[in-house]
């Protein structure tokens, strides 16, 4: 089999970089391993997507509908239930190794190829968290799934870890459903979760947030009986005297996504070590030329509307450079974030670039006022005055780079505080 | 007064001083007894380990520790009588790596065999929690029964896995010296890797050597020694290749079945009462783990006890699969008395990952599968051996308990006071590695033992050596794969991405011949849920297909055994069409 533009993944973003490569006369194969396009969304009951998208507040399974009728409703070549085992780069094109009930093993190539798979949560191993074993803990979003696409419960009195904003949502959600949520603990000194999420899901139900808190032990043999939380000092170590146990029997971890890039490690693209995805360009491509890399596998985003926006450039790009009509050798040049940017996601400059730029960034820290600059050579390319950051909100703005220089050094991103 | 003698009023002596009469001991047909009171659990260790050293035939230690419980077995929760009235020729205790080597051994024979395990699944406790390295045979004492089963059952491994069908790998292990003169202590490494009879040809390795070897080894090391008949094994796969090749030639399993007491007359035992009913046996196998002294003081004989030693062991992705070809390890190798060792090193799984470990610390809970933070950082101390790993590469943890008695030698031989009983305890590291051997010696004591009580013996005439063990799908030839799938289309629907699990391969494990009962015995046999996600995208579509299989409603799919079910229940709203187990 043969394509265009092969996607990954049919969430937000892989539906969004469907719909564009098709919109852009390419011919598109879009692999998903779950039987229905939507990706996570399909479990996100709760309302506040599509407000960019389609300027209204929708659940997110209304997302995925509205999202998978516009591909649909286009020549896009839709695989569900099928596993991608290997992706192989050949001269021209990617070669791709499939695997479904229908199709046994087979293999598509696609000159192009638009990675959207996603991540995955953190697992309590991951944080290492220690004692017993027991059935009963669960990541935040195995817990959604059970509870809003199964309909059964993970626990009546239910322990959180981690402020993550599926954490803060299950939290309402598990309430909702009766059972009692007995706090929320964080390892940070603030909550990564959006500001609005902690209001809505934390305050209107009296759940109580601990800062600088974290689960030290679980205990239960079979099931989850209690754990035992602790306060953290300055550097992290609990601190004496302040271990309590919890009777509970369930204990939700929300502590954190991992893009899923592992299939992308034979092809070798260069990856960002904060962002965990690939480094890119401002369409998406990565050091590998005709590799595209978009949504939460290229960088963790807040707002499901962001995340299709960031499929939709990849796709067209896609689209356009499988017909040649993107130069894959014009010259990129480097953006390195600085002082109190985290990162900047594109890492690179496609030059020349006539379009807005969009730059997602998050501060290192809470700013009440920021000055933004990105500078060549000396030269102040963008300057903007910026309020009320916060590293749990994604800043995604659209900037003008027409006149940075294809020949001149890389682009320093500076993010500073301003007194007030 | 004869050595031993002498040795014993030091001892005597010694315990006097340091305890007074807090601790007291009393010989009996050659076995040491050991009671009294002493403050902390390391006390109770370094008496009991006194005393193994004095050459007793076995020593009982119990000395009772303020403030700590040593817990008892834990056991199955059915009450039914599906086994009253069974009768066996020989009747196994446990579902061990022993249990089912003996199981597999005895059903060369012409006998109705049983093998009872408490727990939920086989290889639930030791033999299931080890780092599965097939040790070459160096590590234990010249003349030990651990020395002597550990070679033979090195060697045995290779016609065990053609025969089984599971995966063994021979990437030998290099024992890296952390001193340059250590180079000194090759020729005692040699001599007893000789008087071991330690297989294939071993030779010190210079640093550059060690380097070429592994291009990643610390840069700490300085030189080391090559054991090239060091294997590696997934010790599950092996346990469960055994007993389903004892199911084909007629060995019946019964999981969570205990047995909790026994019927004795004339110094034999007549039946074992389970939670099942009354089961009779004219021969017991005491291949208990970490309780067989609790079985041999059902049958009152009670020669020996055990102790608990933890271990864990660390998992890390398979992405550093290929940043380490061969099993590396630092031990000290000169033993200082007044540090508890933390052995361990770095081995590569025959799934393609690294594992670390495992470390030792004595429990008083024999049944103690916690982790803590403070083992977990020695263990992660072994991640210095390679350059090329670092602690966020680990996606696993979990710890088992060596069933260890006092002498730290195994015990394997019929019991002297009970006349169709066969003891086959205290199997610790290098327990895996001795299997074979151990499985086929106490099969044959378990023969003398039937035909000392009369019964004639005979072969069994259709005995099926080979076992076909299921290859995972993933790992066949596209064509054969693709043929598969035309076949059967659900072997074609992955259900566990990260390890390529199909949901044909889930059912599968469900209908096996000892098949799983539990989330975690799919994860065992199928590997679904062990990658880099743990479960967490797979975890709800295996239970739907368990629940489909055995019928039952999703909220009774247990993670392993005892009340461990996932789910606590139904929404508010209920369960949707989709989680309804149709």
């Amino acid at each position: 089999m043969k394509c265009d533009v092969a996607v990954i993944g049919s969430g937000p973003a892989g539906m969004a970089a469907s719909e564009s490569a098709s919109l852009a006369g390419a011919s598109v194969c879009l692999i998903e391993r779950e039987e229905r396009m939507g990706g996570v969304l399909k479990q996100c009951v709760h309302d506040g997507f599509g407000l960019f998208r389609f300027g209204e507040k929708l659940t997110g399974p209304e997302y995925a509908w509205r999202y998978a009728q516009k591909v649909r409703a286009l020549p896009v070549d839709f695989m569900g239930s099928t596993y991608l085992k290997t992706v192989k780069k050949r001269e021209t094109s990617f070669l791709l190794e499939l695997v479904n009930s229908t199709h046994g093993v087979f293999s598509l190539e696609a000159r192009t190829l638009v990675t959207a798979m996603g991540c995955r949560e953190r697992t309590d191993r991951q944080i290492f968290l220690h004692g017993e074993r027991p059935a009963g803990v669960f990541t935040a979003g195995q817990a959604q799934h059970f509870i809003n696409i199964r309909g059964l419960m993970p626990g009546r009195r239910c322990v959180i870890l981690g402020s993550g904003d599926i954490g803060l949502i299950m939290a309402r959600r598990l309430t909702l459903e009766g059972a009692e949520v007995e706090g929320v603990y964080e390892v940070g000194e603030r909550c990564s979760g959006l500001p609005r999420n902690v209001a809505q899901c934390l305050e209107d139900y009296d759940i109580p947030l601990h800062l600088r808190s974290t689960v030290r032990t679980i205990h239960g043999r079979e099931r989850v009986e209690a754990v035992t939380v602790a306060q953290l000092d300055e550097e992290g170590h609990p601190l004496n005297g302040t271990e309590r146990r919890i009777e509970c029997d369930a204990l939700i971890l929300s502590v954190g996504l991992i893009p899923e890039n592992d299939l992308l490690a034979p092809l070798e693209p260069e990856m960002d070590p904060v962002t965990r995805g690939p480094v890119v360009d401002q369409w998406g491509q990565t050091s590998v030329p005709g590799l595209f890399s978009c949504g939460n596998a290229l960088q963790v985003y807040d707002l499901v509307d962001h995340v299709s926006e960031s499929g939709h450039r990849a796709g067209k790009a896609a689209a356009l450079l499988a017909e040649q009509s993107l130069a894959t050798r014009a010259p990129r040049i480097p953006i390195h974030a600085q002082d109190f940017a985290s990162y900047i996601v594109p890492q690179l400059l496609q030059c020349p670039s006539s379009e807005m730029v969009s730059m997602a960034f998050r501060p290192k820290t809470p700013i009440e006022k920021a000055s933004l600059r990105i500078v060549q050579d000396g030269q102040d390319l963008v300057c903007q005055t910026l309020h009320w950051l916060r590293p749990a909100e994604m800043q995604n703005l659209p900037l003008d780079l027409s006149q940075a220089n294809p020949q001149g050094p890389g682009l320093e991103f500076h993010l500073e505080q301003v007194m007030p | 007064m004869g050595r031993r003698e002498k040795r014993l009023a030091r001892f005597r002596r010694k315990i006097g001083k340091r305890w007074g009469h807090a601790v007291q001991l009393e010989v009996r047909d050659d076995v040491l007894f050991l009671t009294g009171l002493v403050p902390e659990w390391l006390a109770k260790v370094a008496l009991g380990h006194g005393a193994g050293k004095l050459g007793f035939r076995g020593v009982v230690n119990d000395i009772q520790v303020s403030g700590v419980s040593e817990p008892s077995m834990s056991l199955p929760l059915e009450n039914d009588n599906s086994l009253e009235g069974k009768r066996y020729d020989v009747v196994i205790i446990g579902g061990g790596i022993i249990g089912c080597a003996v199981a597999r051994e005895l059903s060369r024979k012409n006998l109705k065999i049983g093998v009872l395990e408490k727990e939920s699944d086989l290889a639930m406790q030791a033999s299931g929690r080890n780092d599965g390295m097939i040790h070459p045979g160096f590590a234990p004492h010249p003349g030990t029964r651990k020395a002597h089963y550990n070679v033979r059952g090195n060697q045995m491994y290779d016609q065990w896995s053609q025969e089984l069908g599971f995966s063994l790998k021979r990437p030998g292990s290099i024992v890296l010296f952390r001193s340059w003169f250590s180079i000194f202590l090759v020729p005692l490494i040699r001599l007893r890797c000789s008087l071991n009879g330690v297989a294939g040809k071993y030779k010190y390795l210079s640093p550059r050597a060690v380097r070429a070897m592994e291009p990643h080894v610390s840069a700490q090391q300085r030189g080391g020694f090559f054991l090239p008949s060091a294997g590696i094994v997934s010790p599950f796969d092996v346990t469960l290749a055994l007993a389903e090749n004892a199911v084909e030639n007629g060995v019946d399993f019964h999981l969570e079945t205990a047995v909790m007491a026994m019927e004795m007359s004339h110094q034999q035992i007549q039946g074992l009462q389970t939670n099942r009913g009354c089961i009779e046996a004219k021969v017991v196998v005491n291949a208990a783990g970490v309780w067989a002294d609790v079985v041999a003081q059902m049958a009152d004989d009670r020669f020996f006890s055990l102790h608990g030693r933890k271990g864990t062991d660390a998992i890390l992705d398979k992405e550093t699969g290929a940043r380490q070809t061969r099993i590396m390890a630092m031990p000290p190798l000169v033993r200082r008395k007044s540090i508890q060792t933390k052995g361990g090193g770095i081995v590569p799984c025959v799934e393609g990952n690294l594992l670390l470990g495992p470390t030792a610390q004595e429990v008083p809970d024999r049944e103690d599968y916690s982790t803590d933070a403070g083992e977990f950082s020695h263990l992660v101390r072994q991640l210095d051996l390679n350059s090329r790993l670092s602690a966020s590469q680990i996606i696993n943890y979990y710890s088992g308990v060596r069933a260890a008695s006092w002498d730290e030698d195994f015990i394997i031989e019929p019991s002297q006071k009970v006349k169709n009983l066969v003891h086959a305890a205290a199997i610790q590291s290098p327990g895996l590695a001795s299997a074979p051997a151990i499985g086929a010696d106490v099969a044959a004591m378990a023969v003398q033992a039937l035909e000392r009580c009369g019964y004639g013996v005979e072969e069994r005439e259709n005995f099926q050596p080979y076992h076909h063990a299921q290859v995972p799908v993933k790992d066949l030839p596209e064509e054969e794969r693709s043929a598969l799938i035309a076949k059967d289309s659900t072997y074609g629907e992955i259900l566990c991405r990260c390890e390529e699990v199909s949901r044909g391969e889930v059912r599968d494990a469900l209908r096996s011949l000892v098949p799983a009962l539990t989330v975690d015995g799919v994860k065992r046999r199928t590997r679904s849920g062990a990658g880099r996600c743990h479960g967490g995208f797979c975890l709800s579509r295996v239970m739907k297909v368990m629940a489909e299989e055995m019928g039952v409603p999703l909220t009774q799919i247990r993670k392993k055994d005892g009340q461990s079910q996932i789910l606590v229940g139904e929404t508010k709203g209920g369960v949707s069409p989709s989680g309804r187990a149709s």
